[in-house]
This record gives structure tokens, sequence and C-alpha cells, in this order.
């Protein structure tokens, strides 16, 4: 099955047009890395997902489980289920971290006609994953991402998915910033994640993470299109011959 | 579930939150499941005389057990009506005029709350034994 169908995507950010009729299927229950070099347009690519105000769509159109969503804002896409961590996390000063990621569970619950989940509730939830991370408990009342290290906000990105439970997963460069530690507990979380049902979009530039999280494809995107579609092997293979080796090889 | 457990859980729940704001805040969000009287309902019978807020709570003993129901007018009010009726509602009368109110305390929260607020929870108490007491003797 099919959950995101990306059709002949093209986009802009400001003057400048990145994605020149990109197509890309992310199949449900399925690991999708996505790999390239600087400028490729992998940032934008999961900016244009989620429905991100920077981007400006000139033509396609992106389907979720059968519906464009292309019209759709960028919290109405979450609310459905469509998830992205982001490359550099905001920090929001005077933001509690608890408190954010309540609401936004709470506007997801509400959403799906669940009921909402009280402070305690929520608060269980909470400590059970930040354990399950290695993150300290003071995350609970620090403002969201305020004074992080890098470490922590990819933790906290992390944190948020697992909380919010989405179907479609965005991660820009969860690995960049992250020692061996934080690497092992942040692909732990993406792991726990895989029920067979949820896609992953892996967005990365070093092959790393994809010995902690198994891709089932690998896909190169230069400039602003999917060159190649492989399978894990590609990544070794890209290791050795670099993306100028594989681009010129196709 | 004994009423000495259900404070237990709840105990466990505001435990969960370090500061006695997020404890008093806790207390609003009880009050969101809070629910109301029908208007004829509230009159000078179920009236909480010696609350900080409008409040009123009503009895009824349906088979030896009180059933309570209640409304305020407060957030705060609300959170603990929530609160205190899922510990005290749905209790056989002996159970209610058995157990020491002082346990409450084991909440860990009646110490934050005002001095008005404390005698607005006595005024409740009260009503709730007195309902109590009525509904043993057969006559609520």
């Amino acid at each position: 099955m099919i959950t995101l169908d990306i059709q002949n995507l093209e986009a802009k950010i400001g003057d400048k047009k990145i994605l020149n009729g990109l197509n890309l299927q992310l199949e449900a229950g399925k690991v999708h890395a996505i790999m390239g070099p600087n400028g490729a347009g992998k940032s934008t690519l999961s900016k244009a997902i989620v429905g991100h105000y920077d981007m400006t769509i000139l033509g396609g159109d992106i389907y979720y489980k059968g519906k464009s969503i292309i019209e759709m804002e960028a919290e109405e896409r979450a609310l459905e289920g469509i998830f992205l961590s982001f490359q550099h996390p905001v920090e929001i000063p005077g933001v509690n971290n608890a408190y954010f990621l309540r609401t936004a569970l709470n506007a997801k619950r509400k959403h799906e006609g669940k009921e909402e989940l009280n402070a305690a509730e929520f608060l269980r939830l909470m400590k059970g994953h930040l354990e399950e991370l290695g993150m300290k408990a003071d995350m609970i009342s620090r403002s969201l991402n305020e004074g992080f290290s890098g470490g922590e906000k990819k933790r906290n990105e992390i944190l948020q998915m697992l909380i919010l439970e989405p179907d479609v997963i965005i991660l820009d460069e969860i690995d960049s910033g992250l020692d061996i530690d934080a690497l092992r507990a942040v692909s732990e979380g993406i792991n726990k994640m895989k029920d067979g049902k949820r896609s992953f979009l892996v967005i990365t530039h070093y092959s790393r993470i994809l010995d902690y999280i198994e891709p089932d494809y690998i896909h190169v995107l230069k400039d602003g299109q999917i060159v190649k579609t492989a399978g894990p092997e590609l990544v070794a293979q890209l290791e050795e011959e670099g993306y100028d080796g594989i681009i010129v090889n196709e | 579930m004994s009423i000495e457990k259900t404070i237990a859980i709840y105990k466990e729940d505001f435990d969960l939150f370090p500061t006695a704001n997020e404890k008093l805040e806790y207390i609003f969000d009880l009050g969101k499941k809070h629910t109301t009287l029908k208007e004829e309902e509230r009159n000078d019978a179920t009236f909480v005389h010696g609350c900080a807020s409008a409040a009123w709570l009503m009895g009824e003993c349906v088979d030896g057990t009180l059933v309570l129901r209640g409304e305020g007018t407060s957030e705060m009010a609300k959170g603990m009506l929530t609160l205190l009726l899922d510990i005290f509602s749905n209790r056989t009368a002996d159970e209610i005029l058995n157990f020491d109110p002082q346990k409450l305390q084991e909440l860990g929260i009646i110490e934050l709350l005002s001095p008005v607020r404390q005698q607005s929870l006595e005024a409740f108490l009260k009503m709730v034994y007195s309902y109590a007491k009525r509904c043993k003797e057969g006559v609520l």
C-alpha cells in the first residue's frame, strides 16, 4: 500500500526553483532513505510534504492515503498524521515542553475523535518515553528546545514523534550533530515506531544512521529530482563511488 | 475500589507534578470532566453553603448506595467536585460514614488550598456525610 504519492512535484523557495518534477512513492511499513549532495532539494522536499510556509508549489501533486494534500495547511497535514522532525529544531522560550506536546497530542486525538488526555495521563506517557530515550526528567518543565544541546533537540524531536504516533514520518537529517549514544537512542526510538504500517522518509547525508535504521529503499536526489532508486546495497556503492560516480554511471 | 485506593491513585497523579501550581492546574484539568445538574436540581436544599463560589450537591440513595452529583461555578469548584465525587459517589452509606475525612490530606493538595477553599471543602464534606447518614437511616 502507498501512503504518500508525490507526483511530478515542482516547488520553489523564494525565487529559486528547487524541485523539478519529483516523483516518489512511500510504501506502508517501509523505510525510504533520501540521500543526495548539498543543495539537491532534500530539505525542500520535506518542507513541501508538510506544507511549510517557505514553499511555493508550482506544479504536481502530493497524495496522502489517496487524498490530495497540496491545498491543506501544515497543521491539517499534521493532524492527518504527517510528521516532520526538523533539521534545526526551533527554540521557543516561554513555551513549556510538556504543555506544547500535550496540546499537540490532544489536538490530534480530538481530530481522531478520541478523548483528550488529562495532565496526569499525559505526564505518565511522556515520562515513559523520556526514559526510553535516555532524556532527563527536567525536559518536562523546560521551555521548548531552549538551551537544549544539539543531541537534546534531536531527541526531543523523536519524543514528539513517539507521542504523536504519526503515520508518515519524515526525519530531516536527524543524525546531524549527534554523538554515538544519542544516535543509538534516536535510532531505537525510530525503530520502535516501525509497525508495518507507518512509512519513514529518512533524509541524510551520511550512511551511519542507516546502520541503525535499516532502509528498504535508497533514493538519490539531485537537482530536485529522484535520479536513482535501489535497495540498501546502494549505500555501500555511494560510500565507494560518491554521488557523482553513481549519477554519472546512470 | 475502596475510597482509600481511589485516593492513593489520585495521590500518584498529583505526585507527578513537581510544583503547587501544576498540582492546582491539574485540579482545573479534572474539572473538564465536570458534569452539571438540571436547573430544578440547583435549589436551596442542594446549595453548598459556605462554598467560596456557588456550588450544588445532589445526593440520592439507591439501594443503600449514595449517588452524588454536583455542579460548581468556578474552575476550582468544578475540578474539586469532579475529584471529590469520584472519591465519594457510588459508595455505601457505611463506607462513607466509616471513612475519616482527614485521610483526604494524603492527596497532598489540601494544604495548597486557600483557607476559603478549605472551608468550602469542609462545607462539601458536611453535606456528603449528612446525605450518607440520611441514606443509612432510609430518609433520603
